[in-house]
């Protein structure tokens, strides 16, 4: 069982034709064409081997652990409409071949046409509701690509805008039914669904379950109110009109309520929701379809109008109205498909598609002419055509309807006909009479197999209209089997049935249609008339961009009110909120337990104090004396360090160290850029009650953030330390790492998951600050070069940072640092090496590297080091996260899980047995990862000033792109 | 392993090494006093300088003795950290003395013709002496 090649190969068939060169307009037709020749020939092939009312499934375990799988499954519906998605396919792809302009990037066209295909078949033949809306948005989305295949017409932009807005809104209407459906079954599979019909009707969640389906449903069939981004949609190439907006994608809405017409169907709520939508779009549509100008827009309207029938015969909910509803869905989709390429024909001829200037045509094309006037003739429902059989059947059960006493049913019916005989006629007017104006191209018969699909598929419409029993009935009746099933009514396809109601409404629609187009072309100048009578005030897409409109003014209403791009508020709303949720959710802490006694060292509580000292001058001096707070800021990091290595923790003292010097360097290139004091005017006053106030509830607020903290911290440290696995790592580090130095072992190794999810995160972060700071333009007050290095007095202010640390003051230390820059290189060689079994390892080597590029940047500037040292952050970030990924990943190689360390011990000829586990490569790769981050940070930052002496018009691109 | 060898530590190897590690204590306590209680800048700087190299210095070498002599092998790992020393300290004291001759010679500057101080970034006292750190 492939079933899934059906679906895979339009996916990878996409993914081929985006490759193919622009110009290969052939190459990717044949793709094209074969990928939908094979899945409609195997889909025939599957089906036949079946036996009849036999299911085909194919199940692919996906994530087993939560029972989810992915589900396909082959009924007679799915397989009638996967004849029809992969059958009109091969023909629109042999049509989009001519259609579609060489000058156009057709691989792009082809690669979103399969794509399509692909979602669409998805969606038909999936087993799993939730399955079916991932193709179901799937297919929204290729819509949209495909809608705004030219896109640089703002048109096609807006009605692809349009149509997914209302087609993903309703697959997201769609998703939350589905998910009330499975929570109702328990079960999302599709056959516990439709098998659980008594238990969902009297569900309470029934009713809010159909309606969100039904808003699916009826916004992907655009149906009312959703109608209106269907006429935009035409914005597409005409290939994509026949193929999405009349044939498959619109029908997706009908399939669903088809699909799911078993389990939901027959109840009051279904028909007044169903078919009172349906009935308002079938009037609707085809009444603005008479008032059309364009041939295309002409035949949106009517689509609207004949999906609109459908789903008014869904509504209804009779057996044979579904028959009929599966019947009508096939003959349009053959008649409009049809209709749409000899419009696309006209249109790639002549130039245009204004039925105000188009006439004559059939002077000059007979054959498409010929061709379009017998699709028509089946869209106004003509007897011998398909459309006359289907629309027969509706006649016969808007009867049904009503019963003897109501006829609006019936009225609204024979108006619907009145109107698409109208319609038909209009259409069809472009071919005769004498041209009055000059057309943009003289129009000619199109190449031979541009005609082709077109003749084959009124081909179709004639033999279904002529001998519907053999032609349709077989195919039919697998579909209509798998909806009803035991339900499937006895009804006989024949053109006569012998005189009856129907028949006769069928005939006064033709008559009053004729009449009634001759009355509005004579009396209201049906021609030439700009917009529909009445309805054009009640636009859809207007009400949709008001909608639109107003959402991203609330957007940017809230934004301005409750957003705030101050730092200050943030802050002060982030420390309330911290303060206050935790107290709110779990109340007050529980009485906090006394510490155990424990004998504390002089020395070390002396350390603290020193400690607490310099945190607390930091804070006071931060407001005005920044370079002061950040070197006791940097004290009490050391302090921190000392601390680790008291309490036995020189992995963390080292890594602590080697952060606080990278930290501070990187706070102090940021100073630079700090606005500079304020100087009070002249004496202190006493500040105003209001600023008074706010810093005194900003004191409160921080004392209260300072205090929680700390009573955080207490409440932790005094309760026992629960039993953890730490001691299980102690004891494996050796036998099972290889490395005596359990911290790296831990993390490289044991939770070596975790650490390459944490250089990802570096990495992004790294990235992250280099995008922002490479927009990033200093204020305008910190610009200019600060006082203190402007001073004449110093000559120092006369030279280049190069010339500074190679020949001025610098030259001394200049001469020291470059020396120490092996040194600094061997001590970061060492400390890696050591780092399986002695503190040490990538991590803090990656630091100690940085340290020694930035003091050669912070000594002689950027620009000269980086004429002499080209170092690359990116790659070595990029690198990094390869190494770690491929070590990963090498143990797939030998069968073990993703990151299995294993130690292997090498013979090297001078150095005698090297002991080399595999966490090594994953460590280099967390050192180059380390390396690169802390560069890309450090050297963003330090461009800045390479920047802010540049005036605007002397911006080099060449150092921006850097 | 270590507990043992501590404690078997031969006299002749602790000796030197109890004695240079009190003389580098000391000396680097001398340097905190000079930091503290110099009256002048240019004195001042000097505290520092002797903690740095003496103090250091003798610490270092006492580490090397008991590490070789703990671990019974040659044991040279500081005199990396010597080398580092030694060519950081005294590039840090001469950066500081630059910017305190520079300060100097703004404020000298400054004085005579400006008004309001336009060179005045820092917040300058008027004696040389002491407290403008």
């Amino acid at each position: 069982m492939t079933l899934s090649a059906l679906i895979i190969a339009p996916f990878i068939g996409s993914l081929v034709a985006a490759c193919l060169p622009a110009n290969a307009r052939n190459r990717e037709a044949w793709l094209a064409g074969a990928i939908a020749l094979a899945g409609l020939l195997f889909t025939g092939w599957l089906f036949m081997q079946a036996d009849p009312g036999e299911v085909l499934y194919e199940r692919i375990a996906w994530v087993p652990a939560l029972g989810l799988e992915f589900v396909l499954r082959l009924d007679g519906l799915a397989w009638v409409f996967a004849m029809l998605v992969q059958g009109i396919g091969l023909l629109v792809v042999l049509y989009a071949r001519y259609y579609m302009s060489p000058a156009d990037p057709v691989p792009r066209f082809f690669s979103f046409l399969l794509a399509f295909m692909g979602s669409m078949l998805g969606v038909v033949l999936s087993g799993n509701l939730v399955q079916l809306v991932v193709f179901w948005e799937l297919t929204s989305l290729t819509s949209f690509l495909l809608i705004g295949y030219w896109h640089h017409r703002a048109d096609a932009r807006r009605g692809a805008r349009m149509a997914f807005t209302v087609t993903a809104t309703g697959g997201l209407c769609l998703l939350a039914g589905v998910l009330l459906l499975g929570h109702m079954v328990g079960s999302y599979d599709l056959d516990a669904v439709l098998a659980a019909r008594e238990l969902i009707i009297t569900h309470e969640l029934y009713l809010p379950a159909l309606i969100l389906i039904a808003l699916g449903a009826l916004t992907k069939s655009a149906q009312f109110p959703f109608h209106f981004w269907l006429p935009h949609a035409m914005a597409a190439p005409t290939p994509v009109s026949s193929y999405l907006h009349s044939a498959t994608m619109v029908k997706a809405g009908v399939f669903l309520l088809m699909r799911l017409w078993p389990a939901l169907a027959g109840t009051e709520a279904w028909t007044w929701i169903i078919a009172g939508a349906g009935t308002c779009t079938l009037l609707l549509g085809a009444f603005a379809a008479i008032f059309q100008r364009d041939m295309k827009g002409l035949l949106a309207y009517s689509t609207i109008s004949h999906l609109g029938l459908i789903t008014t015969l869904l509504g209804i909910g009779t057996p044979l109205a579904v028959v009929a509803a599966l019947f009508h869905t096939l003959n349009h989709a053959t008649f409009k498909a049809s209709l749409f390429m000899a419009v696309g024909i006209i249109d790639h001829e002549t130039g245009t598609r204004d039925m105000r200037i188009l006439r004559g045509l059939y002077r000059q094309m007979p054959y498409t002419a010929t061709l379009a006037i017998v699709a028509s003739g089946a869209m106004a429902g003509v007897p011998l055509l398909n459309g006359f059989l289907s629309k027969e059947m509706f006649f016969a059960e808007t009867l049904l309807v009503g019963g003897d006493s109501n006829w609006w049913m019936s009225y609204a019916a024979l108006a619907v006909g009145v109107f698409g005989v109208i319609y038909s006629l209009r259409f069809i007017a472009v071919f005769f009479g004498k041209p009055d104006q000059p057309l943009p191209r003289e129009p000619h018969e199109p190449p031979r197999w541009m005609r082709f699909p077109v003749e084959l598929l009124v081909l179709t419409c004639l033999v279904v209209g002529v001998v519907p029993a053999i032609s349709i009935e077989p195919i039919l009746h697998q579909g209509v089997v798998a909806i009803l099933g035991e339900a499937t009514p006895q009804y006989d396809l024949a053109v006569w049935h012998g005189f009856n109601l129907p028949l006769l409404m069928s005939f006064l629609a033709l008559v009053l249609g004729a009449w009634s187009y001759q009355l509005l072309r004579r009396r209201f100048n049906l021609r030439q008339r700009e917009q529909a009578p009445l309805i054009h005030r009640f636009s859809g897409a207007q009400a949709y961009e008001n909608t639109m409109l107003a959402i991203s003014r609330a957007a940017d209403f809230m934004l301005r009110h409750l957003g705030t791009r101050r730092l200050q508020p943030q802050l002060l709303a982030m420390t309330l909120a911290l303060l206050l949720v935790p107290a709110l959710l779990v109340g007050m802490l529980p009485g906090l337990l006394a510490p155990a006694p424990h004998p504390a060292d002089a020395f070390f509580v002396m350390l603290w104090v020193a400690g607490g000292a310099c945190a607390l001058a930091a804070a006071w001096q931060a407001k005005y004396q920044r370079l002061a707070a950040l070197a006791l800021a940097g004290g009490t990091g050391i302090v921190t360090c000392i601390t680790f290595l008291w309490l036995s923790a020189p992995d963390l003292a080292l890594t602590q160290l080697m952060v606080e010097t990278v930290t501070t360097i990187l706070i102090l290139l940021g100073l630079r850029w700090l606005p500079p004091r304020l100087r009070d005017a002249g004496p202190a006053a006493a500040p105003p009650w209001p600023v008074r106030l706010r810093r005194s509830r900003d004191m409160l607020l921080a004392l209260g953030g300072g205090l929680g903290l700390a009573l955080l911290s207490y409440a932790v440290m005094v309760r026992p330390m629960p039993d953890s696995i730490a001691s299980f790592f102690l004891e494996k580090a050796r036998s099972e790492g290889g490395g005596s130095n359990a911290v790296n072992v831990l993390l490289v190794d044991f939770r070596g998951f975790d650490t390459m999810g944490e250089i990802t995160v570096l990495a992004i972060v790294a990235l992250t600050v280099y995008a922002l700071l490479r927009r990033f333009r200093p204020a305008a007050e910190s610009i200019a070069i600060p006082a203190q290095q402007a001073n004449p007095v110093d000559a120092a202010t006369r030279q280049p940072p190069a010339e500074q640390a190679n020949s001025g003051y610098l030259q001394v230390a200049g001469i020291y640092m470059r020396l120490l820059l092996p040194f600094m290189g061997i001590t970061a060689a060492y400390f890696f090496l050591r780092g399986h079994n002695l503190p040490g390892g990538g991590f803090v080597a990656g630091l100690i590297f940085s340290v020694a590029i930035i003091v050669q940047y912070m000594l002689a500037g950027a620009t000269w080091v980086e004429d002499r040292l080209h170092l690359r952050p990116h790659r070595w970030l990029g690198y990094g996260l390869c190494i770690a990924c491929a070590t990963g990943l090498g143990a797939w190689a030998f069968g073990y899980p993703f990151l299995t360390s294993h130690t292997a011990h090498v013979e090297l000829p001078l150095l005698g047995e090297l002991h080399l586990p595999s966490a090594f490569f994953f460590d280099l790769g967390v050192f180059a990862t380390v390396v690169g981050c802390t560069m890309l940070i450090l050297v963003a930052l330090a461009h800045q000033s390479t920047r802010s002496h540049r005036l605007p018009e002397k911006a080099d691109p060449a150092r921006e792109a850097r | 392993m270590h507990e043992q060898a501590w404690e078997q530590l031969p006299l002749w190897i602790s000796l030197p090494v109890s004695l240079l590690l009190v003389l580098g204590g000391c000396i680097a306590l001398i340097g905190c006093l000079g930091l503290l209680r110099l009256p002048h800048f240019y004195q001042r700087i000097h505290g520092p300088a002797i903690t740095i190299t003496l103090g250091a210095g003798c610490i270092l070498i006492a580490s090397m003795l008991l590490f070789s002599a703990l671990e019974t092998r040659p044991v040279v790992h500081e005199l990396l950290i010597t080398l580092f020393v030694l060519l950081t300290a005294p590039m840090v004291s001469m950066l500081v003395m630059r910017a305190a001759v520079y300060r100097d010679l703004r404020k000298r500057r400054a004085r005579p013709g400006t008004k309001d101080g336009e060179d005045e970034v820092y917040p300058v006292t008027q004696t040389q002496s002491r407290g403008d750190r």
